[in-house]
């Protein structure tokens, strides 16, 4: 049986009157690939921002690995092994394709702090990454230089450095070509027989019921329904959030 | 050859500022070579703050005049020599920096530099009303240098000089550091860089810290060069101004676009004021061309001269774009083909909870 390795204890958060994760408890299996769905404005960029510590709840908590998170401070959740991407793909537009796979580099210390800025094996291991994704060639440009679809893979790329053992993927299909997608999709499954988490809130249904094996439902930002994709297609709950029938 | 060039420039540099004082060697001059120096060193300082992580601070005169004021109190209280005095109390400079940086660093933007302004104005309203310390308003006066009248500037141009080189030296080291790379990540974007494990506020005050350091000993340098000081003049918005216009001017971020800066505004400066007399028609030019700076050279000297030297070199934009875009196709594929179980895995969960 799977442990759990990511989970939330009836998170609330407001923004002045408006509700935007009420009562939230989801609990994410460790070697899972989870799908987070829901309509817009249900509160599942929300609830990825309480979970790595953007926001603060206003009541609730979270765990990961039985360890309480709730008030640690973002950088630290990731050093714990908690790395997410973004909706809108965030990168160090000025640095270098292999400047931003080092920055996440999980270090303390001082010579973490002062010392050169990459080590031989640290850049060894960054090339290895570009290389899987396929821009082991663009290493030396600025990250600005890249296209959209690079941009994605520069931005896992990156998270993949930090060793998480769990990633939260804000919709990481979303705007990209159907080979890239599939690509992607590719890369996080190989990803997750490697051991690696994943918590992927995604619009794109296909690539929902086909990657994850557990999918929960928020609405109004509530968790309405769970289970296995196939179940959660028919559950009439979740046809009742997405088409209002 | 190029890239040989741009690396041993400064070695040449390095040469004409070292016999710049026997050749010129009227006081003016070794004056001139003096301010060049200092603000070359601020502006350097202020550069791995307000360049390094893009938090610009208009009030890091306050360090300059803490620095002064310390290394005044120390020479006249406890007889210390200042030149050596310097760089132990700007050690309590950057102490204070950090303090305060732990409370300004909170806010960032146009927040920031209004706290920075701020800070100096405190220290100014504290140093002009704490008069059994400071002397208030009057100020205070330093023993005269030791040494014969004919040397009287030299020493201070080569003590200056090696804390060019020291600076520059910290800055280079910096940037090549993690913590530089940190600070560049915080420039770019602060939260996620805090997002993927950056210690954002221990990199903050460190850099502002650091960057306080030296212009701490700037400060206390000045104070012993200028023997009297005054609130007034330690404490002035327009040297930390300065320090900014010749950061921007010679490039924002990059390692010798400070002291390029430095080695143009200072003539420039002595130029304007002896043609112009001793009016403040200078910080009007100075605000002018700030402006200019911003609009035609957003990115600075050493920068443009770099991008446009690279364009030279390029065959033709348009040529090298074509070919970089094929490039990338083929690339890309050979990448993805080469994909196999020779790449390092990704550790497992239970691999990494055991560590």
């Amino acid at each position: 049986m799977m442990a759990s390795l990511l989970s939330t204890e009836k998170l609330t958060k407001h923004f002045g009157g408006i509700t935007a994760v009420e009562d939230c408890s989801i609990t994410v299996q460790e070697g899972s690939i989870t799908g987070l769905i829901g309509p817009n404005g249900s509160g599942k960029t929300t609830l990825f921002n309480l979970i790595t510590g953007i926001y603060k709840p206003e009541a609730g908590d979270v765990y990961l690995r039985d360890e309480c998170i709730t008030r640690a401070e973002s950088d630290k959740i990731c050093q714990r092994g908690l790395s997410r991407s973004f909706q809108i793909t965030r990168l160090f537009w000025d640095l270098s394709v292999l400047e931003n796979m080092i920055v996440p580099i999980r270090h303390t210390g001082l010579r973490a702090l002062f010392g050169p800025g990459m080590f031989h094996e640290e850049e060894e291991r960054a090339l290895a990454l570009l290389k899987r994704v396929g821009l082991a060639y663009l290493k030396d440009q600025p990250a600005n230089k890249l296209s959209f679809g690079q941009q994605k893979l520069l931005e896992f790329a990156a998270i993949l450095m930090a060793d998480p053992e769990i990633v939260l993927l804000d919709e990481p299909a979303g705007g990209v070509n159907p080979s890239m997608i599939r690509f992607i999709m590719d890369l996080i499954r190989g990803l997750n027989d490697e051991g690696v988490t994943f918590l992927v809130v995604e619009h794109n249904m296909g690539v929902v019921m086909e990657l994850c094996d557990h999918v929960l439902v928020l609405d109004q930002g509530r968790k309405i329904a769970e289970g296995p994709p196939e179940m959660i297609q028919t559950n009439p709950a979740v046809l009742d959030a997405y088409l209002g029938i | 050859m190029f890239k040989r060039l741009t690396r041993w420039w400064p070695l040449p540099a390095l040469i004409i500022l070292l016999i710049y004082p026997w050749i010129w060697r009227a006081p003016y001059y070794h004056v001139l070579g003096f301010n060049m120096l200092l603000f070359a060193t601020m502006a350097s300082s202020w550069n791995i703050m307000g360049g390094y992580t893009g938090y610009k601070s208009l009030g890091h005169s306050a360090f300059f005049g803490l620095g002064a004021y310390l290394v005044a109190l120390a020479a006249v209280h406890w007889g210390w020599n200042p030149l050596l005095s310097a760089p132990l109390l700007a050690l309590v400079v950057a102490l204070v920096a950090v303090g305060l940086g732990w409370v300004m660093l909170r806010t960032s933007g146009s927040a920031f530099v209004i706290a920075t302004i701020a800070m100096l104005l405190i220290f100014r309203l504290l140093t002009l009303n704490l008069r059994s310390i400071t002397k208030g308003a009057p100020g205070l006066s330093q023993p005269l240098p030791p040494w014969t009248p004919e040397f009287s500037r030299m020493p201070f141009f080569y003590y200056m000089l090696a804390w060019v080189i020291l600076v520059v030296l910290t800055s280079a080291y910096i940037r090549r550091s993690r913590f530089g790379l940190g600070l560049l990540a915080i420039r770019d974007d602060e939260g996620k860089a805090k997002m993927v494990g950056v210690n954002t506020t221990l990199y903050k005050m460190l850099a502002f810290g650091i960057s306080a350091y030296f212009v701490g000993v700037g400060g206390g340098v000045w104070s012993y060069f200028a023997t009297h000081i005054s609130p007034v003049f330690a404490f002035d918005i327009i040297v930390g101004v300065e320090m900014i216009l010749m950061t921007m001017l010679g490039g924002l971020g990059t390692l010798w676009g400070p002291v390029v800066g430095a080695f143009i505004l200072i003539p420039a400066s002595d130029f304007i004021l002896f043609n112009f007399g001793s009016t403040s028609i200078h910080l009007a030019i100075f605000g002018a061309l700030m402006a200019l700076v911003i609009l035609f050279l957003p990115r600075g000297i050493l920068p443009t001269i770099k991008d446009w030297i690279a364009e030279r070199r390029a065959p033709s934009q348009a040529h090298a774009e074509a070919l970089t875009m094929a490039e990338m196709q083929a690339a890309s594929e050979r990448d993805l083909a080469l994909v196999d179980s020779s790449v390092p895995k990704v550790k497992s969960g239970t691999e990494q909870a055991n560590r």
